[in-house]
């Protein structure tokens, strides 16, 4: 019995042993002669994914294929661009050595040390297809982090049964002819309207002792305008999907939302599917401009990589103009390569337009400074007391007046 | 006669009314489950209805959730998961019952600080540990590949004998009479754990075992942090909580939902496996 017990132990150890050693996968090695590399590539699953191509590892085979000079072995992880940076930061030397990360990302990464800068030709090549809006989302002091390869930021979905081109400049046409909805709780949307009559995040985004500004007047004439919007009975507050199953049963015209909702609306909407950029709204009698945040998803390089100058080719190869046509072929993502977006195929792209209409006209870049991260939570309250009837006309002023200095205050001191 | 009867009748109406309170609450509490269950087999899209009952039923979602595996691939986080909790399971009820069986039986010089130091120590999250514990794993090189899974496994499984307090308490309750009379039928220590305190105790080893095997089951925090980018290596509550980030959850919320209700079938067997031995041990323990 008890012998038994112990071979069936061991037995069972061995088992886990084996299960472990099949279960490794290591990424495809491309045979060369020259110097050994290992490269580890992270990115998000769906573009290693077979259903949609492959993205990633056809690149890589492209790349090795240019070098022959490197016998290159990938091993391939899962990584999104939200959380990347996170994950590096946490133990960049057993991190990837190419990874793609959002750019609000940036500080966690360089605080950490683990985001490589590009120099030299390298940041040569990077400028000359760029614009300058997008380089500034990937520089920080002066120096370049990334290589962008696609924009960041919302914009919006709408029923072209319902509204011509014309309706959707403006907002309160749209509430007029139809139903929206809008994530009104979510402080990565909710700001817009802020934007829209001045108030300002750390000046420029960059200058962190500025602080923010959503206090004075003008906020609290924004603050009533929502006040008024929630009321509207075509106005429904997006949260928890909301909006989404608003535009599948038909009780909804536009959403606002970002690339990664296109598959799900397109299929919803079919050919009745358009795509704009961001509305004005009218305050006082005045037009105001609806301001997005925008960011870039980049690919980064690794401080710690031991093969820097293979790391950083690849780097620039995926996020040259072919790698970005293929991810647009294969999975839709938006390119922002500038000699890509004047072919004719990708500017006619309606959702491209949108976008790229959205970061150019209808967007501030979104601040990356460390403070930021006060920003969210009060934002997101005042969304949430407005909706619940908590903020109203009587104390609007109030009301802005405490979510400015939420914003400003870490909570701490 | 007439008294007895109205004893009766407000025996009765009492009964009613605490089985209408009862009804009410286990409406209460297992309206979750239901509502997750339900939703599993919705068949229209998306995280948001606006109606309680689906208006269609399919079995679609599960059926994508094994099927459709090349962005989340549910079948082999599962085949993880189930593979890193049986062993952790094995493991940590074989160190917790150990520890107690010595802390109840054996009398040494450490024993009390011992259980001082335990106890100090059960007092702190076991998360806190836990970028200690990966760097620890990373130096052994047990963070790439399909090691991670034998990490996760020491990780479940290492400090449980700290838990050992119930267990201990409830060897406790067995007579010392019982070991000494075993002892000088020529039985070893060893003999003693496995031949009568454990048959004795069969309460508390079904409870460890089930205890054990549901930490590792539905842990998310070590799994996140020591499977980093292996995507290969997920466990479920990983997977699920990736179908609930922005990019996936319009199409995968009701496979969620599924993968939800696939993950309590396992709990759900080993409980009904091990109920009865539950309720025999604890209606009677040491009989003549």
């Amino acid at each position: 019995m008890n012998k038994k017990r112990k071979r069936l132990l061991a037995a069972a150890m061995s088992a886990a042993f084996l299960l472990g050693a099949t279960g490794c996968s290591a990424g495809g090695s491309t045979s060369g002669s020259g110097e050994k590399v290992r490269l580890m590539v992270w990115s998000p699953s769906e573009d290693q994914s077979k259903d949609s191509g492959e993205w990633l590892q056809t690149c890589c085979k492209n790349f090795a294929a240019q070098h022959p000079e490197w016998d290159i072995t990938f091993v391939y992880g899962v990584a999104d661009e939200a959380t990347a940076a996170a994950t590096v930061a946490q133990d960049p030397e057993a991190s990837a050595d190419v990874f793609m990360y959002a750019n609000d990302n940036i500080t966690v990464m360089t605080d950490a040390q683990a985001l490589a800068r590009f120099g030299g030709k390298y940041e040569e090549q990077i400028r000359s297809t760029n614009s300058d809006a997008l380089l500034n989302s990937v520089t920080l002091d002066g120096s370049l982090y990334g290589i962008p390869y696609t924009t960041n930021t919302w914009y919006m979905y709408y029923d072209t049964s319902v509204y011509t081109a014309e309706d959707v400049k403006s907002l309160d046409t749209m509430l007029d002819k139809g139903a929206i909805s809008f994530p009104f709780t979510n402080s990565w949307y909710l700001p817009s309207f802020y934007f829209g009559n001045g108030c300002t995040l750390f000046g420029d985004g960059t200058q962190e002792e500025l602080g923010c500004d959503f206090g004075g007047d003008n906020a609290v004439e924004v603050t009533d305008y929502l006040i008024d919007l929630v009321h509207n009975p075509n106005f429904v507050v997006d949260a928890d999907g909301a909006g989404m199953a608003g535009l599948r049963d038909g009780s909804l015209h536009a959403l606002f939302s970002g690339s990664w909702d296109y598959g799900s609306v397109k299929e919803i909407l079919g050919d009745n599917l358009g795509a704009a950029a961001l509305p004005t709204y009218e305050l006082n009698g005045a037009e105001k401009q609806m301001y997005a945040y925008a960011g870039s998803k980049a690919i980064g390089v690794n401080s710690h990589s031991e093969y820097m100058v293979p790391a950083v080719e690849l780097a620039i190869y995926l996020g040259s103009a072919e790698a970005q046509e293929l991810h647009y072929d294969l999975r839709s993502v938006i390119p922002c390569n500038t000699d890509l977006l004047a072919q004719e195929n990708i500017a006619a792209d309606p959702v491209v337009i949108a976008q790229n209409d959205t970061f150019d006209r209808t967007s501030i870049l979104q601040p990356f400074v460390s403070a930021m991260g006060n920003v969210w939570d009060p934002v997101a309250n005042m969304g949430k007391a407005i909706r619940d009837g908590s903020t109203n006309h009587e104390n609007a002023a109030e009301q802005t007046m405490g979510m400015n200095n939420a914003m400003n205050s870490n909570g701490i001191g | 006669m007439k008294k007895e009867q109205s004893a009766k009748a407000i025996r009765t109406r009492n009964d009613i009314i605490v089985h209408i309170v009862l009804a009410i609450l286990a409406v209460i509490w297992t309206f979750p489950i239901f509502w997750v269950v339900m939703t599993s087999f919705r068949a229209e899209k998306g995280s948001y209805v606006s109606s309680f009952f689906p208006k269609s039923f399919t079995l679609d979602n599960y059926i994508k959730l094994f099927t459709d595996t090349t962005i989340l691939n549910f079948p082999k986080m599962f085949l993880n998961t189930l593979i890193i909790a049986v062993f952790s399971c094995l493991l940590s009820t074989f160190f917790l019952l150990s520890a107690a069986y010595c802390l109840s039986r054996l009398r040494y010089k450490m024993r009390k600080p011992y259980m001082n130091m335990a106890m100090i120590l059960g007092l702190f999250p076991g998360f806190m540990s836990m970028v200690a514990v990966y760097f620890i794993l990373k130096a052994v090189g047990l963070t790439e590949g399909g090691m991670i899974r034998l990490a996760l496994i020491l990780c479940y499984s290492g400090g449980s004998a700290l838990g050992f307090q119930i267990a201990k308490g409830f060897f406790d309750t067995t007579p010392m009479a019982i070991d000494e009379a075993a002892m000088i039928d020529g039985c070893t220590r060893w003999q003693i754990f496995t031949k009568i305190t454990l048959p004795l105790s069969k309460p508390i080893v079904i409870y460890t075992i089930l205890t054990s095997f549901i930490g590792p089951w539905v842990d998310f925090i070590f799994a996140k942090v020591i499977c980093r980018a292996n995507a290969d290596q997920y466990t479920v509550a990983i997977g699920l909580w990736k179908m609930l980030e922005k990019e996936y959850i319009d199409n995968w919320y009701t496979c969620f939902a599924a993968g939800a209700v696939i993950i309590s079938i396992p709990i759900a067997l080993l409980f009904l496996k091990l109920q009865k031995y539950y309720v025999n041990g604890m209606s009677g323990a040491v009989k003549g």
